[in-house]
Order: C-alpha cells, then sequence, then structure tokens
C-alpha cells in the first residue's frame, strides 16, 4: 500500500471515528473538542486533495473561529446534568429508521455509480491552489461573491438587533 | 438583473435612513425604492434570453413576471406596514432593510443558473426570514419560533448542500445547462449519485416551501412571527420557492422525469392531505392559514409533478393569485387582530371575526373575496389559477392526482367559509375599525386584482 | 522524498511527541499528595464560589458574531491578493484587470464595512459605559476657596 493510501485510510479512520464521539459524548463541551478534531482531520483530508487554501480556511474559520461561536453557544444555555432531555423511545426508533434509510440510500447509489478516474498525465496539479481559485471566485463567480457579501450584512444586521440590550436588561 | 443590485444598494440605504430623526420617511422610502426596483426588473422585457455574469443568472419573461410578483406583493405588503411608527419597540430601519435583502434573494432563486447562485439566494431569503420571524422579542412565542425556524432550516441547507455536492461529484458541473448536458448522456440517466443528490437536494427546496412531510415548522412559526411578516413569508418565498424548484426540473432534469415523477407525485398527494385536513381542526384564523399554505403548496406541486409546457405559467398564475388573496386575508386579520387584542396580544381566533359585516362591510367583502378565491370559487382568480394547474394535470393523464386535489379543494371550501360564516352570520361586535387610507388602497387593490383576473385571466396571458 | 507537507506531518508528530514526553516524565518525577486546598480551582486566593459554567450575556455572542463575519471576509482577500496582480490576466485585459478587481473586492468591503459601520453608531458595539459620578457635597464653603487656600500655600 502505498503512503498516501495509508495516510487517507488513517485519517478517515480518525474523522469518522471523532465524528462518531461528537454525537457520543455526554458534555455538550467534549462534543465541540471533537468536533475540532474532525475538523483538524478533514484539514488533512484537504491537504491531500491538494487543496491547500482550504486546508487553512478549514483550520482558521472553522476550527478557529467557528468553534469558538459553538462554546459561546454551550456558555448561553447554562445547561445542568439534571435537565438533560429525556427522548422517547418512540423518537429515537423514528431516528434510527430515518438515518438509517438515508444511510442505505446513499451506500447504494456509492456502490452502484462508476465514479469517473482522474487521467494522472493530465491532471492539473495547480487546481486546488490559491491563484486557481482567485482566478476563478473573481472573474466567473463575481456576482454569487458580489452577494455573499450581502449575506453577511443581513446576517450581522440581524444579529445585532436581535442581541440588542433591551431596556431593563441585567448587564453582566 | 437590474434588481439585485437596486435592491442590495438600496436596503443599505434604508438601514442607514433609520438614523434619521424622524422615522416617518422609512415607509414611503422602501416603497419608492420597491416601485424603482420593479421598474428596472422590466428594463430586460422582451430582450430575450439573456445570460448574465459569466452564465450565472438567467433572465426570461417568465422569470420577470415572477419576479414582478415577488416585488407587488412585497410592495402591497410593506404598505400595511404602518404599525411600526406607534410601537417603541420595533425598529423599522432594519426590519425594512432586511425585507428588501430577502427580496435580492428571492429574485436570485426565480432566475438561478448556477447552484452557487441558488445557493446564496436561498441563503439570503431564509436568513431574512429568521430574523424576521423572531422580530417580536418581547413575544415569547416569536422567539420560540424563530429558534425552531432556524435550527429546522439550517438542517434543511444542509441536507440541500449535501445534494448539490453529489450532483456535482456525479456531474461534474454547477450550471444547469452542464447538469442537464450530462443527463441527457446514457450514463448520465443511469447515475445513482445523481438519484441521491437530487432528492436530497429537492428536500431542502420543498421544506423551504413547507410541503408535507416537510412541513412541521410551518404552522408555529407562521404562528409565532409578527403577521405582518408571515404574510412576507407565505407568498414571497413560497413564489420564488415554487420558481426555483420548477427551473431546476424543466431545465435539467426533465430527462428522468419518470425517476423523480413518483417522489413528487407522492409528496403532493400527502401536503394536499396534511395541508388541507388539518386545517379543518384549527381554531385560530392564522393557524389555519398557516395549513392553507401547506394546501397552496400541495396545488402548486401538482403543476411541478405534471411538468408540461404550460406548467411554468400555470404556477405564475396561481402563484399571483395565491400572493394577492392571502395578502388582503392577513391585511384584514391584522386590523382585526389589533382591534381585538386580549392582554395587549392580538386576537387570532375566528370568534375575532364575528359580525365583521354590520360595521365594516368592506373589511368583509374584502375578507370574503379572498377566502373565495383562496378556495378556488368562480369569478376570482384563485379559481382560474386551480383550472390552469388541474388542466395540466390532466395533459399528462395524472387523474388520480386530480381526484385527491379536487376532494381536497372541497374540503378547503369548509374551513375557508368558516370565516365568512364568522363575520356574516354570527352575533358579534367588532366596533368601527377605523383604516388607514393607505392600507385601504391596499386591501382595495388586491381585491380589484383577484376580481379582475377572475373575470377576464386571458388578461393575464396577454400581458406576457 | 518527503513532500513539504510530509515536513509538517513530521513537525506535528515531534510537537506532540515532545510535549507528552515532557509531561509524562513530570508526571514520573513529581511527588503526588494532593489535598482538599490543592486540588481548589485557584481564583486569586479567594474561596472559589458556585461553578465556573455560568451563563454569559449574549450581548458576547454579538461580537463573536462579528468577528466570524470579518475572519471570514478576510478568507477572501487571500485569493484576491494572489490574482490582483496577475501578469497573463493583466495583459490579457490592457490593465482592465487590476482595476476591475479592485472595484470587486472594494464593493465587497464597502457592504461589510457598511454594516459595521451600521452596528457601530447605532451603538450595538458599546459595552455599558461607565458613568464616572462627580461626588458633590453641599456646604457653604464655595469651591473657589480651597482652590484659594491651595494657591496660597502652594510651595514655590
Amino acid at each position: 500500500m502505498n503512503p498516501t493510501l495509508s495516510i487517507f485510510y488513517f485519517l478517515s479512520f480518525l474523522t469518522v471515528l471523532s465524528a462518531l464521539m461528537v454525537v457520543f459524548s455526554r458534555s455538550p463541551i467534549h462534543s465541540v473538542l471533537y468536533l475540532i478534531l474532525t475538523f483538524f482531520c478533514l484539514t488533512g483530508h484537504y491537504i491531500l486533495l491538494n487543496a491547500q487554501f482550504l486546508a487553512a480556511v478549514n483550520i482558521i474559520v472553522y476550527a478557529g473561529a467557528i468553534m469558538v461561536l459553538f462554546l459561546f453557544v454551550i456558555m448561553f444555555l447554562n445547561m445542568k446534568k439534571e435537565d438533560e432531555e429525556a427522548k422517547t423511545n418512540l423518537t429515537k426508533i423514528a431516528a434510527m429508521i430515518v438515518a438509517g434509510t438515508l444511510f442505505v440510500i446513499l451506500f447504494g447509489a456509492y456502490r452502484k455509480s462508476i465514479i469517473g478516474a482522474y487521467n494522472p498525465y493530465e491532471y492539473n496539479s495547480q487546481v486546488g491552489m490559491v491563484e486557481s481559485l482567485g482566478a476563478v471566485l473573481f472573474r466567473d463567480y463575481l456576482l454569487p461573491f458580489e452577494l455573499a457579501s450581502v449575506l453577511f450584512l443581513i446576517a450581522m444586521t440581524g444579529a445585532v438587533m436581535l442581541g440588542r440590550r433591551e431596556v431593563g436588561e441585567r448587564h453582566f | 438583473m437590474y434588481p439585485i443590485i437596486l435592491l442590495s444598494v438600496l436596503g443599505i440605504v434604508v438601514l442607514f435612513l433609520g438614523f434619521m430623526k424622524s422615522k416617518n420617511i422609512l415607509l414611503p422610502a422602501t416603497l419608492l425604492f420597491l416601485a424603482l426596483a420593479l421598474g428596472s426588473n422590466f428594463i430586460d422585457w422582451n430582450q430575450g434570453p439573456l445570460l448574465y455574469f459569466y452564465g450565472m443568472f438567467s433572465v426570461t419573461n417568465l422569470t420577470l413576471a415572477f419576479n414582478a410578483i415577488v416585488l407587488i406583493s412585497a410592495f402591497l405588503i410593506v404598505a400595511m406596514t404602518r404599525g411600526f411608527q406607534d410601537d417603541e419597540e420595533a425598529q423599522p430601519a432594519e426590519y425594512y432593510g432586511i425585507m428588501l435583502f430577502s427580496l435580492v434573494g428571492a429574485i436570485m432563486i426565480i432566475g438561478y443558473e448556477h447552484l452557487i447562485i441558488f445557493f446564496v439566494g436561498i441563503e439570503i431569503l431564509s436568513v431574512a426570514m429568521y430574523i424576521l420571524t423572531g422580530s417580536d422579542k418581547r413575544n415569547l412565542r416569536s422567539n420560540e419560533a424563530s429558534l425552531k425556524y432556524f435550527l429546522m432550516g439550517a438542517f434543511a441547507t444542509g441536507i440541500m448542500l449535501f445534494g448539490i455536492a453529489l450532483l456535482y461529484g456525479a456531474t461534474g458541473a454547477f450550471s444547469l445547462t452542464g447538469i442537464r448536458g450530462f443527463v441527457s448522456t446514457a450514463a448520465g440517466a443511469q447515475s445513482y449519485i445523481l438519484y441521491a443528490g437530487l432528492l436530497l437536494l429537492l428536500i431542502g427546496m420543498l421544506f423551504k416551501v413547507s410541503a408535507a412531510p416537510f412541513h412541521f415548522w410551518t404552522p408555529d412559526v407562521y404562528d409565532g412571527a409578527p403577521s405582518i411578516f408571515t404574510t412576507f413569508m407565505s407568498t414571497i418565498v413560497k413564489t420564488a420557492g415554487f420558481a426555483a424548484i420548477f427551473r431546476l426540473l424543466s431545465h435539467s432534469f426533465a430527462g428522468i422525469y419518470d425517476f423523480w415523477y413518483i417522489t413528487l407525485a407522492v409528496i403532493t398527494v400527502l401536503t394536499l392531505f396534511v395541508g388541507n385536513v388539518v386545517a379543518v381542526y384549527q381554531d385560530s384564523f392564522k393557524r389555519m392559514m398557516a395549513y392553507s399554505s401547506i394546501s397552496h403548496a400541495g396545488y402548486l406541486l401538482i403543476a411541478l409533478t405534471a411538468l408540461t409546457a404550460q406548467t411554468e405559467r400555470s404556477i405564475l398564475f396561481y402563484s399571483m393569485a395565491y400572493s394577492v388573496a392571502t395578502i388582503s386575508a392577513f391585511g384584514v386579520l391584522m386590523l382585526i387582530a389589533k382591534e381585538k387584542s386580549l392582554d395587549g396580544r392580538p386576537n387570532e381566533s375566528y370568534d375575532a371575526f364575528n359580525g365583521l359585516a354590520k360595521q365594516n362591510p368592506l373589511l368583509a367583502f374584502v375578507l370574503t373575496v379572498s377566502m373565495l378565491s383562496l378556495a378556488g370559487i368562480p369569478l376570482t382568480a384563485g379559481f382560474w389559477g386551480k383550472f390552469f394547474v388541474f388542466s395540466s394535470a390532466a395533459d399528462r393523464g395524472l387523474i388520480w392526482m386530480l381526484v385527491v386535489a379536487v376532494l381536497m379543494s372541497a374540503v378547503g371550501i369548509y374551513y375557508y367559509f368558516r370565516v365568512v360564516i364568522a363575520s356574516y352570520m354570527k352575533e358579534g361586535n367588532t366596533g368601527k375599525i377605523r383604516v388607514a387610507p393607505f392600507y385601504q388602497i391596499v386591501l382595495v387593490a388586491a381585491t380589484v386584482i383577484t376580481i379582475l383576473f377572475g373575470l377576464a385571466p386571458g388578461f393575464f396571458e396577454q400581458l406576457l | 522524498m518527503l513532500s513539504d507537507f510530509g515536513t509538517i506531518f513530521l513537525f506535528i508528530l515531534a510537537a506532540v511527541a515532545l510535549v507528552s514526553m515532557m509531561l509524562g516524565m513530570a508526571r514520573l518525577l513529581r511527588p503526588n499528595n494532593p489535598n482538599e486546598e490543592k486540588l481548589s480551582t485557584y481564583e486569586s486566593g479567594e474561596e472559589p464560589l458556585g461553578n465556573a459554567n455560568v451563563q454569559f450575556n449574549v450581548r458576547f455572542y454579538v461580537v463573536a458574531l462579528i468577528f466570524v463575519l470579518f475572519d471570514v471576509e478576510l478568507i477572501f482577500l487571500f485569493p484576491w491578493a494572489v490574482v490582483f496582480g496577475n501578469e497573463d490576466l493583466i495583459q490579457q485585459t490592457n490593465g482592465q484587470w487590476g482595476w476591475f478587481a479592485l472595484a470587486e473586492m472594494t464593493v465587497f468591503v464597502g457592504i461589510l464595512v457598511l454594516g459595521l459601520a451600521y452596528a457601530w453608531a447605532k451603538g450595538y458595539l458599546d459595552w455599558v459605559r461607565p458613568e464616572p459620578k462627580t461626588p458633590h457635597v453641599d456646604s457653604p464653603v464655595p469651591t473657589s476657596l480651597y482652590q484659594q487656600v491651595n494657591e496660597k500655600y502652594k510651595k514655590s
């Protein structure tokens, strides 16, 4: 087995394991920490796919900034051990069925379809680099790029509007 | 194309107009901006199919007509927002700004040619809706609705994104034309990843237009949100959402109709059934309207399932009729709910309408016309909407679906007439409700449109 | 034979190994006899009160969210900076490309800066402002008298 393949399998194993741990951990803070680990593993995958810019972005934005937001949210919720939500068996069974069906469908779809392999002689190794990304993003994807700023603006406006301090609110 | 740019800029302008001392300028300014956007929409009229920004965004007469419906609905809704000035908690500049931005998203998903545009557009639209749903911060139900909508919507967006990713994996293209090119090949028609991607993408889209079984958020969210934003949600999001689904199915996946039509047919029947039957058991008019919007999603889905050459026109006509009737119904509801408020909370039950016709004949008439249109009674726009939808289904030979739809329309008449009966037959005292002139114009205009297109549906065809 | 990322990987491995080695050695070498006092959380000599996991004010979140938005915006600057001066593109477009790219980024950043300006001007970024209180004493002696006394006995 060549080293890249073994790294790939090792990373995939680690990704799946930490993703499972996100779901199974009791404490939400542990979940977030496992999620960070998952993001790091995904970064490894990005590097294997020769997409270095995405790898950096994944670390900076997801593992860095977004996870800080997650931790914030957990701090807001003031979760106590005793008021852990009790799910009924019916919910659990229904969730199992839905998730299982989705898994079977996707697994079957992956197995049955033929994914075109790449040609190593024609493959452009620079395709995931930041230059090619920039060239595509700032020409072909001009409109979505600019409108993404509208999306950010609307999110910002909404957040400050809803998070505004009200008269008579307790300050921490 | 032009309205996107114009509305993005003008939304920021409205946001900053909020800094002025007088809040009275906001409403006329927003209306003016919407009118400008509507005017700029027609710059491209009859220019033929155009592609903008490296094949990202397409403009045809029909997408322009959808834009016009969305913009006119927004205009009518914004004209009804006079209450913001009196409410100290309200932040009108933000509301208007976010509404204008959300229209950017709506127009993007009406005319997208590339799935990235679709995704950014639906995000803009949804984020705006999450915010507007929770804008009544003092109201616990509004907060709950917003959170529920946000969590479920985020999940649906995730599913949709996964679907887009699978589609890209299968076809190697994000553009609708590229996907169509792949679907038309022999390998494409058999690609299971493509099927899985299409299903996941459809689930996300159907969630946004609240088709059963993805409708569970709808009643709570429509009920909890402030009425004015419920109107916005149930008209604009639905119109744009159906335009988007139609675009996806007709432009890219018409080649594998046999694959997705069964799924969509099941969802259609389920939506019709759930929407109409559960609406019967509601005691609150607003909640009934939420279920009614689910049932109308079902009727629109019939047109999508049929997918004939007439489908786009029938969706267009139907969403126009539905939007106008919904706006006038909610307009009357808001007036009455405010007049008869209990403990400072608007009273949205059927009982609030008792005896409406005695002292407010105009309001009762407007309400009746809108209910008739929603129920699909002849001489209203709603009848022709249903007629076009049903005839396109008949063209495709979906007779069993038509039977269900007609039965469900009959159920619909029952709950739409409850409020009409309450306002004409039941004893009660609503008191003389003072209607602001602007508000009155909106209600009358919506009623006139409903009756006009009810009497002469051909007129609409000539407009296109 | 190692690629650049291989070096980085070795680096990470070395870092992990070094840290675990040091911690492990410390664990082996140090004496271990804990008591109540030693195990309590250090809070500047104060007796620790309650749980550290208290409910935060939502307003922290607004600031965090604005940070994330600008973080994402910053990410977009990287590919832009790389292609902004791309000579091929500039030659293909007779020098228009630079201006085009600049305008693009200006619009993008401009919209976000306007959003920030909006949030700032609305006062959403302000924390609870301290309001300094000048102590005020009702006394028949005017303050100017103190001033005079001070002036008079000032050491020159």
